[in-house]
């Protein structure tokens, strides 16, 4: 199964990457066995990019989310290397950090914006408190800092004075979901990795935060990893895609040529599933068998024993990532990708072309 | 201002309501305090060897208890209302022949005074402990304070009280057996009178921590864990924040609001225990006169006695109600909608 690591996912060399990841896994001990949700993870993260995370529940995100943050729940563990490479300075080995530095490198370099918006404020404290209390946390400057809360908050279109002085359960959906945006950047990090953010908002709401998200990146040069299991919702936002099945990556590529024409048969499938206006119902599948079990993840490709494409090969060897037509940028964990698309045809609709 | 307006007087409908009801209860009593005095004064006339006059004994009753038998009974509450209203008076025991009142004032201090330390005692002990159990989850301390804590819950206060007794009083001697004060000194702003009234009060206070022991730690606790694995904690954990003050600014202050109803509704239930466990310590407080009252069924004093706790609970109910919206935002009356 480690033999997925040969060829490093997205090592597409260029210089300026933000994070590396190599060979990453979280597991849980449990009664009926060992659990490895997060499973020899390997990935290289630019800066300033929109990274979609995109797969299933249950495919590991949230846990490869909380992992860059070495902020796994307990009784979790993770290994591997996280290295973080800050815009000037030395690279930053995150899983080695102390306790004080890790306080530090959170939020500071790396902030989260999580699944909950709804749940993630003290409901018995103002939000400026929240705000105050973070900065002062990081010992910045309080003034400067507010000052650039509201700032945010503007930029999100809230109106800085009313939301500060209400207590969270007075603010919708969609303000809180602004507001933790805003809140996630006062300390002004360079990656924010965002964790279905808008997973409990209305589809109006949804689009206009991924809209805002984009804004801020373009101002203020954040790098952004975007982790849904929305796939239309990240294709208009992504710069990048990297499509988690099993607990690993299954295919890296640019938004578009993997939207276009995606090189796994997962991703092909998952895209055949995704509902849209212009494909006949009939024709709409949804992907048959069901998702594996994280005790017991099928040996070889963990998707052979969904895939139309299996071959003995596919339950031997688990497949490394293959360059798609001999593009470095675009990266598919299958054997068979070159017969992926004959296979598993799907049209998508206009609305969904990037 | 108008929820308010509205809280107030539900909470005075609700006092009148039950003075009503119980006074009509205590008028409609077979064995009532009418017969019983008569009974009693026939009981006397034949003793004596004289030939009960009922007439005569009908009119002593009447002046004794202040009770009219012939008016009705509407007229007989709108009186007895009016004089508490108007003259704060609440009529004379029919035992001693002192006013209601004088009575219930003298008692009151010492029953308050035992009961609001027993139950702030109590409760930040509780709170201590439910946190502490909270904060070892699933440790053998959680677990043993846990089964401690439910038999606690479960022992009866006066069965604590009365093993205490035993023990602490009668066997080793370190406490008084009863009494408010030593009988030396002279009540007043004295060194000796104070430690007179903290050794005797100590025991009372004791078991008044007891009522309610361990439900309030077992809630408290389930409280904090429902906040540990909140989101928001998480959140918070991220954001760097100190620990001292997730502690007291997140898990503690979160953990405990649900609590404070609970507590100023059991003001209420301490009150009424002390029915018992001052008839135990022998401690002569407004439990001490409620179960003399209810025995000679002084039925004045008893109702004097009804509207004091009443009026307690219906106070701690009300100002927990118009309270809670300081300590917690959301429940603010003035809700504002989202802008």
């Amino acid at each position: 199964m480690s033999d997925s690591s040969l060829h490093s996912a997205g090592s597409v060399s260029k210089p300026d990457t933000i994070f590396e990841v190599e060979n990453v896994s979280v597991s849980f001990d449990m009664n009926r066995g060992h659990s490895r949700v997060v499973d020899d993870v390997s990935v290289e993260i630019e800066r300033d990019e929109i990274i979609g995370v995109v797969g299933e529940s249950g495919s590991g995100k949230s846990m490869f989310a909380a992992a860059l943050l070495d902020a796994v729940v307990e009784p979790g563990l993770l290994s591997g290397e996280i290295t973080y490479y800050p815009e000037d300075g030395e690279p930053i080995d995150v899983l080695s950090l102390d306790d004080d530095e890790l306080r530090r490198f959170r939020w500071e370099e790396v902030a989260m914006v999580d699944q909950g918006a709804m749940d993630s404020f003290n409901p018995t404290m103002s939000i400026e408190e929240h705000f105050r209390e973070t900065i002062l946390a990081h010992e910045a400057n309080l003034e400067e800092g507010m000052d650039h809360a509201r700032e945010l908050l503007a930029e999100l279109y809230l109106d800085p004075d009313r939301v500060f002085e209400a207590y969270p359960h007075e603010l919708s959906g969609g303000m809180q979901q602004r507001t933790l945006i805003a809140l996630s950047m006062v300390l002004k990090p360079n990656v924010i990795v965002m964790d279905e953010p808008t997973a409990a908002l209305d589809l109006l709401m949804q689009r206009s935060i991924t809209s805002l998200i984009s804004q801020l990146r373009d101002k203020y040069g954040i790098t952004v990893i975007f982790i849904t299991h929305d796939l239309p919702l990240v294709a208009g936002l992504a710069d990048r895609l990297g499509v988690m099945y099993a607990f690993d990556f299954v295919e890296f590529g640019p938004t578009y040529d993997v939207l276009k024409d995606a090189a796994h048969p997962y991703t092909r499938a998952l895209l055949k599933a995704v509902p849209n206006t212009l494909t006949p119902l009939e024709d709409m599948r949804p992907i048959d068998g069901d998702s594996p079990d994280p005790v017991d993840v099928p040996r070889g490709c963990s998707y052979h024993p969904r895939c139309p494409l299996a071959t003995q090969e596919c339950i031997d060897s688990d497949p490394s990532f293959y360059e798609v037509h001999g593009d470095r940028e675009r990266l598919s964990a299958c054997h068979h990708w070159e017969d992926a698309a004959e296979a598993i045809p799907y049209s998508l609709s206009t609305e969904e072309r990037v | 201002m108008n929820y308010y307006l509205r809280r107030l007087w539900q909470a005075v409908f609700t006092l009148v309501v039950v003075i009503a009801l119980t006074f009509v209860l205590y008028r409609m009593m077979p064995g009532g305090p009418i017969e019983q005095m008569e009974q009693r004064m026939i009981d006397e006339a034949i003793g004596s060897g004289q030939d009960p006059d009922l007439q005569y004994i009908r009119r002593m009753v009447e002046i004794r208890t202040g009770i009219d038998p012939n008016k009705p009974m509407y007229i007989e509450f709108y009186e007895y209302m009016r004089d508490i209203i108007l003259y704060q008076d609440f009529g004379e025991s029919i035992n001693s022949g002192d006013p209601v009142f004088d009575i219930l004032f003298y008692a009151m201090p010492w029953s308050i005074f035992v009961s609001v330390y027993g139950l702030l005692i109590g409760f930040t002990a509780n709170i201590v402990l439910g946190a502490v159990m909270a904060y070892y989850e699933g440790s053998r301390f959680d677990s043993g304070s846990t089964i401690v804590a439910v038999v606690l819950n479960s022992i009866p206060y006066y069965v604590g009280a009365v093993i205490m007794l035993a023990f602490l009083s009668f066997q080793w001697e370190l406490f008084p057996t009863g009494g408010r004060y030593w009988a030396g000194t002279e009540p007043g702003f004295s060194i000796e009178f104070a430690l007179g009234v903290l050794h005797h009060g100590a025991l009372p206070i004791m078991s008044t921590i007891l009522i309610g022991f361990g439900g309030t730690a077992l809630s408290m606790r389930g409280n904090c864990i429902r906040v540990m694995g909140s989101n928001y904690l998480r959140v918070a954990r991220l954001r760097g924040l100190s620990d001292s003050r997730i502690a007291t600014r997140y898990v503690g202050r979160n953990a405990i609001l649900p609590l404070y109803t609970g507590f100023m509704i059991g003001l209420a239930g301490i009150f009424g225990s002390s029915i018992i466990m001052e008839q135990i310590f022998t401690y002569p407080g407004v439990g001490w006169y409620t179960f003399d009252a209810l025995n000679q069924r002084d039925y004045p004093l008893l109702m004097g006695i009804l509207i004091f706790f009443s009026t307690v609970t219906v106070i701690g109910v009300l100002i927990a109600d118009l309270t809670y919206g300081l300590i917690d935002p959301r429940a603010s009356s003035n809700d504002r909608e989202g802008f």
